[in-house]
């Protein structure tokens, strides 16, 4: 679904941006890229939408090499949700806003009309879609972010920081969307700091550092704490730090499977 | 970082007072306007700028930028007012309905060395001098504040403004936006560019004008400054002798002197 | 050091009051935590605090705002700013735009002021200092990391030396990095004496660092005591507040007959690592 062989990516700066990445993300896998600000998380992200194109090596999404393609081309098969929703929001109502994408992309009317209704019911967004999107607060206007690019239907989605200034509501709301996506055979790729929700919601992490992969696996293999960890930046969700404190060996990283280990015991 | 065209060197030129500079330049373009001798505009850029622009160490950029700005000026001036200059005079050459004159050659030689002072002064004193510092100076001598923060946030903010476009483009496209083609299909991208921009750029000021005024931008009281720009008695001198030349070229071509 | 004596104010274009009837007090030298769900007043909360309600941004109040002795509604904004600094989310809007190195960033306000010069670098020094960023001092503020803005943006109103200092969520936009910064720098504030008042939704940070938590809803105050009983309240999730993944656990615990009903749930990593110990008689799990 997803396929990076040796990607390098320099600014026109000069300055080394991802440095030999290769990955491979099957349909329905819901991955999460983790790493501190610089390690190249983004840079990677932007990439499988054609935004960035590779100094060398090759990224394909579902079977189309990015570089051969426009970002508009590239939409049918990844929706991006980006960070700031103030980016991109410009319509009048939220209705028009989340039917941008679809028909941008040429689907017909009637399966525009239904992907719009079920991505504003999936951000419990119905009842407002003759709302201004301005007349809305910064969490809602991030849910009628991500109703624009879940209405777009592509196989792959990419969502870059997709808690940030999201509220509670707001938070499981993604993440309600992320599990049924992948549910559907959807690819979901995730940039984000928020560990607790990584740990949650994804079944693989893959840790940047430097531009490079350094940790790719579960949640309970990468989070385990380790010299290369604490490099990266990455601080361990609340009850991996918590498990490890209190000296389990198999350290647990969901609320659900710290009380299953507490209850085997 | 970059801000602006400033070129930051050691030199005693660029410790100079910004205002200082600020007036040779004003001086010097309003020389070379207000003396209606050929030559003129020239000697000044020869005597004036040049061992300025050597003072302060910053010849490469100041040429590179005057052939950019001035470079195309200086066709369209040749070619406007060399080969179509209405009087009368000694023709040069002739093509077709084209005649090249000297008079037309001379007016045209006049009208590009007067723009080349005039850019070649306001870059010098703007590779010279930190934007910042110009302000400050400005502000202490008695600029109100309000204008001297538009002029400041402008240089730092436009390139800001610059960068969220460019988002602002992308995440358009990655929603299957197309931006190429034709006159009709450009017109319908605008709102979905603009309209982000300008609600983005409002909220953004409301929030930054929260926090000036929690920074007491809004004080009555005489301000104060972390770095007072130095000044001499001597640059004090100097700016006087700068304004009374600018004068005495204007007095002198109003009486009539250069007829 | 802060009294809200039944304070109410709707926004010029709100139907609804933003805060309702606000009774409360903080002491001097307290780090009070605010949290509720976007649209509960925090934001409106800690610009009252601040005199930008009712000065800028206008609107219906009823009671008083008393920070430091001074009714807020009678004092100019520019003389306030000498007693309350606002910290705001956004670090990038919150640079001047109009300085071009950290020190002058941080002596922006000084120079309103008209604070004389030694003074004026002197007191730039200290803050460098105090938030350990004299590393910074010639750069750009726009060449910053959002954490070390956010710092610069702290700094920018500690030269002023207010008594009391409000955060409006100033983490939300920054990475864990960032978000460390910030929250190491507020922690020395408040060692240091300064009353604090910090508009936040890490619940786990802020559980580590406050004397006392608000919970803010539909501008009222819903609860109102130490961190370790307000954010263990069983209500928070309801109300759309997320509480700590410790204090979930133990709940989910708690139901399943493995955490005693009458121990109290945990909301910091130490509390959860007690708790937990004492509940599993500290015997490794298999």
């Amino acid at each position: 679904m997803i396929r990076i062989d040796s990607l390098v990516y320099r600014y026109p700066t000069g300055v080394t941006a991802l440095d030999g990445v290769s990955l491979r993300v099957e349909p329905g896998e819901r991955v999460a890229l983790i790493g501190r600000n610089g390690a190249g998380k983004t840079t990677l992200a932007r990439h499988l939408n054609g935004i960035l194109r590779p100094t060398a090596g090759s990224v394909h999404v579902d079977g189309w090499d990015t570089a051969e393609h426009t970002v508009a081309e590239l939409a049918a098969k990844v929706g991006y949700l980006f960070q700031n929703p103030d980016e991109q929001l410009f319509a009048r109502t939220v209705a028009e806003e989340v039917a941008f994408g679809p028909r941008n992309l040429g689907y017909p009317g009637d399966r525009r009309a239904r992907l719009v209704r079920r991505a504003l019911e999936d951000t419990r967004l119905t009842g407002l879609e003759e709302v201004h999107p301005y007349q809305l607060s910064l969490a809602e206007r991030k849910r009628v972010a991500l109703a624009a690019v879940l209405a777009m239907d592509t196989p792959i989605l990419v969502l870059d920081e997709p808690t940030t200034g999201a509220d509670h509501a707001g938070v499981r709301d993604v993440a309600a969307a992320v599990s049924e996506l992948a549910g559907r055979g959807r690819t979901v790729l995730a940039v984000t700091h928020d560990m607790d929700f990584c740990a949650e919601n994804f079944d693989r992490i893959v840790v940047l550092a430097g531009g490079r992969i350094v940790r790719d696996g579960s949640p309970d293999e990468v989070f385990r704490a380790g010299a290369d960890l604490a490099q990266a930046g990455v601080e361990p969700p609340q009850l991996m730090r918590l498990s490890e404190a209190l000296g389990w060996s198999r350290p647990a990283t969901t609320v659900d499977a710290f009380v299953d280990r507490l209850a085997s015991r | 970082m970059t801000v602006g065209f400033y070129q930051h060197r050691e030199s005693s030129v660029h410790r100079l007072n910004p205002l200082t500079k600020l007036t040779l330049a004003v001086a010097v373009v309003i020389a070379a306007f207000a003396v209606p001798l050929t030559w003129w505009p020239a000697a000044l850029f020869l005597v004036v700028l040049v061992p300025a622009v050597l003072a302060a160490r910053v010849p490469a950029r100041f040429a590179a930028l005057t052939v950019k700005f001035v470079g195309p000026l200086l066709v369209a001036v040749f070619l406007v007012q060399g080969l179509f200059f209405p009087g009368e005079g000694a023709e040069l050459a002739r093509l077709g309905p084209i005649s090249v004159k000297a008079e037309g050659l001379a007016f045209a030689a006049q009208t590009a060395t007067r723009l080349l002072v005039l850019i070649g002064a306001f870059l010098f004193l703007l590779l010279t001098t930190h934007p910042g510092v110009l302000m400050n100076a400005m502000v202490q001598r008695g600029l109100p504040p309000n204008i001297s923060y538009v002029v400041s946030a402008t240089l730092q903010i436009v390139p800001a403004f610059r960068e969220r476009a460019q988002h602002i483009l992308r995440a358009q496209q990655a929603r299957g936006m197309a931006t190429g083609g034709g006159l009709r299909r450009r017109i319908g991208v605008l709102l979905p560019l603009i309209g982000p921009l300008a609600l983005g750029a409002l909220t953004e000021v409301e929030e930054r004008a929260v926090a000036m005024e929690a920074r007491a931008f809004g004080a009555t009281g005489r301000r104060t400054s972390l770095m007072p720009v130095p000044d001499t008695t001597a640059q004090r001198l100097a700016r006087w002798g700068l304004a009374a030349f600018a004068a005495a070229t204007i007095v002198a071509n109003a009486l009539g002197v250069f007829a | 050091m802060i009294e809200l004596d039944d304070f109410s104010y709707a926004y010029p274009t709100g139907s609804r009051p933003a805060l309702r009837s606000l009774r409360l007090a903080v002491p001097a030298g307290q780090l009070c935590g605010v949290v509720g769900p976007s649209g509960a007043g925090k934001s409106t909360f800690a610009h009252a605090l601040a005199g930008f309600i009712p000065h800028a941004l206008g609107g219906e109040t009823a009671g008083r705002v008393v920070v430091g002795g001074r009714t807020v509604a009678d004092t100019p904004l520019p003389d306030l700013v000498r007693d309350v600094g606002l910290v705001l989310q956004n670090p990038f809007n919150q640079i001047s735009g109009v300085k071009f190195t950290v020190r002058e960033e941080l002596a922006f306000g000084l120079e309103n002021l008209g604070v004389p010069q030694e003074e004026m670098v002197r007191r730039v020094d200290a803050v460098l200092a105090e938030l350990r960023i004299e590393g910074l001092a010639d750069r750009s503020p726009y060449q910053l990391s959002g954490g070390q803005q956010q710092l610069v943006a702290l700094g920018s109103v500690l030269v002023m030396r207010p008594s009391v200092l409000v955060l409006d969520e100033p983490t939300s936009q920054l990475d864990p990095v960032g978000s460390g910064q910030v929250f190491d720098a507020v922690r020395a504030l408040h060692r240091a004496g300064v009353t604090i008042v910090l508009v936040e939704h890490k619940l786990e940070r802020l559980a580590e660092i406050a004397d006392r938590v608000l919970v803010l809803r539909h501008g009222e105050v819903a609860l109102d005591g130490p961190p370790a009983t307000v954010l263990a309240d069983p209500r928070l999730a309801d109300w759309g507040v997320a509480g700590t993944r410790y204090t979930a656990a133990a709940r989910l615990a708690r139901e399943r007959g493995l955490w005693p009903e009458d121990r109290d749930l945990p909301v910091t990593l130490d509390a959860a690592v007690a708790g937990f110990r004492a509940v599993t008689g500290g015997v490794e799990s298999r």
